[in-house]
């Protein structure tokens, strides 16, 4: 087997490769940046100092990102989820449409009914929480 | 072979091009954060 018959045949790999790169490189350098950002903020106030106003606002920011507690936020969040749900639903959907006679279709398929089992779950969620 | 490869596989660069300002703007934007932090931690050597 050549590089072209592999590629050919594994070509959509790059995206859930891609895709698990970054959650893994994001996560761990979120939480390196949060110790250092706490153990910053600690050391100020432990001599007694005002930490600068950026570092605050960096701290307030991560904290927004990793808790979003105010229910608007979480509306919002759950409302973008369903929203990126869905569109993938649809992109993989048609994207299996197209090329439903080729070997590699399963896998359009498999990613589509994936994503719509989670925007069904996103509208579920954004539902129930209205109240 | 090359050629055809291209034409069954050109739509990839539009994907591969999202991938590629997703890592720019990940590196960016670590590299703010990482000079807020640094500077917090030398204002904070230099007692200020």
């Amino acid at each position: 087997m050549n590089f072209e018959e592999l590629f050919r045949d594994f070509w959509w790999l790059i995206f859930p490769i891609f895709g698990m790169g970054m959650a893994v490189t994001g996560m761990s350098q979120a939480d390196r940046r949060t110790k250092t950002m706490v153990d910053l903020i600690k050391s100020y106030t432990d001599q007694g100092k005002e930490p600068p106003p950026e570092l605050l606002r960096l701290a307030a920011q991560s904290f927004e990102q990793e808790n979003p507690n105010t229910p608007a936020t979480r509306q919002q969040s759950n409302a973008w989820s369903f929203v990126v749900f869905a569109a993938l639903t649809a992109g993989f959907a048609v994207g299996w449409w197209w090329i439903r006679d080729q070997d590699y279709a399963f896998a359009f398929l498999i990613v589509a009914v994936t994503m719509g089992v989670l925007a069904l779950g996103s509208l579920l969620i954004l539902i129930l929480s209205r109240k | 072979m090359t050629e055809e490869l291209f034409r069954d596989f050109w739509w990839l660069i539009f994907p591969v091009f999202g991938m590629v300002m997703a890592i720019f703007g990940m590196i960016q934007n670590g590299a703010r954060e990482d000079a807020i932090l640094r500077d917090a931690r030398e204002r904070l050597e230099r007692g200020q």
